[in-house]
């Protein structure tokens, strides 16, 4: 056989060459006309590089493959996946270099930097978690977070992660994951099980001593430092090991023990070996309960502080009434304040209540009385959307002077405007945008302090100061009418595009300070009341 | 020089670390430096994997002031023309010089892969979702050809058969999009 370039015998033959089915005509004629045209030879290199590129550039597709999902930017990066294998590692380095190599295309794709656009290439998001402890001290995923390709270091505890596939996984720690795509998952320690419904068949747990791929089912994987086993609990699964190079299939109730050299060891599968996984779910429900009780605790000890002029804690409230009682013990300050429009909706923990924001109409009204040096504002919000181009968190009526409005702006910038006793006079203080796309729908505490003593304002975005400013705006600063989620013009150009106010979202504890909180303090709103806490070692210190 | 005889165990997490670190930047390169010998997929990923422990048995003697890639790619080289030895069918392919000759021509033309190639994900972007779906799942996802062939309800030979198509409408849009502005069609 011949072959002619260019022809589509050639190809064809070039085709057979990419998918490893080439006869022995197809390649000795190749030889022949590659070694002898120099056109055809270039042209074969670059299909070759097309046809590897394709097969070795996962970013090409991922941000495709995650476009269903709402695209946020600044989606929460997991730590850079470059793993530093500890030395116990280098035993296994045949296995370990060939556990890199086949998920290794992925580890370099998520470089700081690179993204453009709004697109995620998130695979996944963190969707319950039970006295979880990470290897990272500094980022740890959040609670709802979207979890990009990279690895997941669990130290204790128990989470479960959600796949967009539709996969489930819940994990016990200590255990390493690296998370591949929405389908695939790397193993490198720890036990974890797998629920698979149907659209997510093939999803793939790979691990030094097995590759596990799913054909629809619920099934049991513990890697240890010498054998990983498998348990299937429902339906099947095909594994492979090194040790057979062939596919074998295991059905419900079967096991599996591997060691990466002799052949593996069949058991029956024991669901009991893992049933600290099975439990998550109370687990989870025990560690919520117990979150919002210690919270509870401390806002009880906060309402005693009497420069707490307002706290709404939205707990113990009857669902038809319309009044919302202050918790602090300053009645004084402040009567019942009064619902208008919102839904009730579940609040940081699925016990605690918080007030939803949605329609142009929705807010609380209340009045404070009182002319203060210093005012703090806090809440815990969970943004919905940022719908207008100003949205408020509190705002006193119209523009009347001495008075604050407290919102956050359509591009994320928090924004305290506070208003002066001239005509026109009145100062915005702004900080770069500092909410994110990807903190919407989840629970973030916000505050503010305007301190006329030391002339400061300072936003914090979860307990963390996002910017400092000189006040220009002299005390005394006062409440009077004021709402929470909206605002009312009170007689304000009827055409400014800046009237509609509405927040969309919901807030399940709101406080004003008739002092300036400190750094520390407000670090101390934020860590007694986030919904999980950074470690739970930590925590019971 | 065997590793487990001549590092402290200190020095050899830190190598280790090195190591991985330079060899996973350039894992990709090493890839396609091998797939333009051996285009099969799992093949040239089996070629890389062994690659990688050669490497590291010989990291002792890499020269940190230079490249790693190309270091790596000559012994990349070495384990394809092994696995090709044992291989009857890739060895008549890649016969009487050609895998050197494909070698070294793929490193001239790299500039200009290059430039073609960065074009390839709005290619890609542009293609029917139906073969957009067929890529992803040969590529990404690496499903099997039966698996691809049933879904798409195809033959087997059907499916390789779109997939040739595919990469070429790939190839005519690389092309094309490569050309300077302006340029007549």
């Amino acid at each position: 056989m011949n072959l002619a370039f260019p022809s589509p015998e050639f190809d064809l033959a070039v085709a057979a060459v990419c998918h490893g089915s080439a006869t022995d005509e197809q390649v000795r004629a190749l030889n022949e006309l590659l070694r002898s045209h120099p056109a055809a030879r270039d042209e074969y290199i670059l299909r070759l590089e097309l046809h590897s590129r394709l097969a070795s550039a996962p970013d090409l597709f991922a941000s495709e493959a995650a476009d269903p999902i709402p695209s946020p930017k600044n989606i929460l990066p997991l730590e850079p996946a470059r793993r530093v294998p500890q030395s116990s590692w280098l035993l296994a380095l045949a296995a370990c270099v060939a556990l890199l190599l086949t998920g290794a295309w992925w580890v370099n794709r998520t470089e700081p930097g690179a993204r453009q656009g709004d697109t995620s290439k998130a695979v996944a998001m963190l969707n319950r978690v039970a006295d979880a402890v990470w290897q990272q001290p500094g980022e740890n995923p959040r609670l709802g977070a979207p979890l990009e390709p990279g690895w997941l270091r669990l130290k204790s505890g128990l989470v479960q992660i959600v796949f967009y596939s539709g996969a489930r996984l819940v994990m016990e720690g200590p255990a390493e994951l690296q998370l591949v795509s929405p389908g695939e998952v790397v193993c490198l320690g720890g036990r974890l099980i797998a629920e698979v419904p149907p659209p997510a068949k093939g999803f793939r747990v790979r691990t030094p001593r097995m590759t596990v791929t799913d054909l629809g089912t619920v099934f049991g994987v513990d890697v240890g430092a010498r054998e990983t086993e498998l348990h299937v609990f429902k339906g099947s699964v095909e594994f492979q090991s090194p040790a057979s190079s062939a596919k074998q299939s295991m059905l419900e109730g079967q096991g599996a023990i591997g060691d990466g050299t002799s052949a593996d060891r069949l058991v029956p599968a024991s669901r009991s070996r893992f049933a600290s996984l099975f439990d998550l779910q109370n687990k989870s429900s025990e560690a919520e309960v117990l979150r919002h009780e210690q919270w509870r605790a401390a806002s009880r000890r906060l309402d005693e502080d009497p420069t707490l002029l307002v706290h709404f804690d939205f707990e113990s409230v009857d669902p038809s009434d319309w009044r919302l009682a202050n918790a602090s013990r300053r009645k004084d300050a402040m009567q019942d304040a009064a619902i208008v429009g919102c839904q009730w909706t579940e609040g940081r923990w699925p016990d605690k209540r918080a007030l939803e924001f949605r329609g142009m109409s929705d807010r609380v009204r209340l009045e404070v009385a009182g002319d203060y040096t210093a005012l703090t504002l806090a809440a815990w919000v969970r943004v919905q959307g940022l719908d207008r181009q100003i949205n408020s968190l509190f705002m006193s009526d119209g523009f009347e002077a001495g008075t604050v409005h407290w919102s956050v702006r359509q591009d994320g910038v928090l924004a305290l405007t506070a208003i002066g006793t001239e005509p026109r006079e009145f100062q915005i203080n702004t900080s770069p945008p500092a909410l994110r796309i990807d903190q919407f729908g989840l629970w973030i505490h916000l505050a503010v302090v305007v301190n006329g003593d030391s002339k400061q304002v300072v936003h914090y975005l979860n307990g963390v100061p996002v910017s400092e400013h000189a006040l220009k705006i002299a005390p005394p600063f006062r409440i009077g009418v004021a709402e929470l989620g909206n605002w009312n013009a009170r007689g304000f150009p009827k055409n400014d595009p800046f009237m509609i106010r509405n927040f969309s979202g919901a807030m399940d504890d709101f406080c004003l300070f008739s002092r300036a909180l400190s750094g520390e303090e407000i670090r101390g709103l934020y860590s007694v009341g986030k919904p999980q806490p950074e470690s739970a070692r930590q925590s019971r210190n | 020089m065997s590793f487990d005889s001549t590092r402290q165990s200190g020095d050899r997490s830190a190598a280790q670390q090195r190591f991985l670190s330079l060899f996973l930047r350039s894992e990709r390169e090493i890839f396609r430096y091998v797939a333009v010998l051996v285009p099969n997929v799992a093949d040239a990923e089996d070629i890389v994997q062994q690659t990688a422990i050669v490497l590291w048995e010989k990291f002792d003697a890499y020269d940190p002031n230079q490249p790693f890639t190309p270091w790596a790619c000559r012994f990349a080289l070495n384990k394809a023309k092994q696995w090709i030895e044992r291989r009857q069918r890739w060895q008549a392919l890649l016969d009487k010089g050609l895998a050197e000759e494909l070698a070294q021509r793929r490193e001239e033309l790299r500039l200009e892969l290059e430039v073609r190639l960065k074009h390839l994900e709005g290619c890609l972007n542009k293609l029917p979702d139906e073969q957009r779906s067929l890529v992803e799942g040969y590529y990404y996802r690496r499903d099997s050809i039966e698996k691809l062939a049933e879904t798409s309800s195809r033959t087997v030979a059907a499916t390789y058969k779109t997939l040739q198509r595919v990469r070429q409408a790939l190839q005519g849009c690389i092309e094309n999009a490569a050309k300077p502005e302006g340029a007549v069609q």
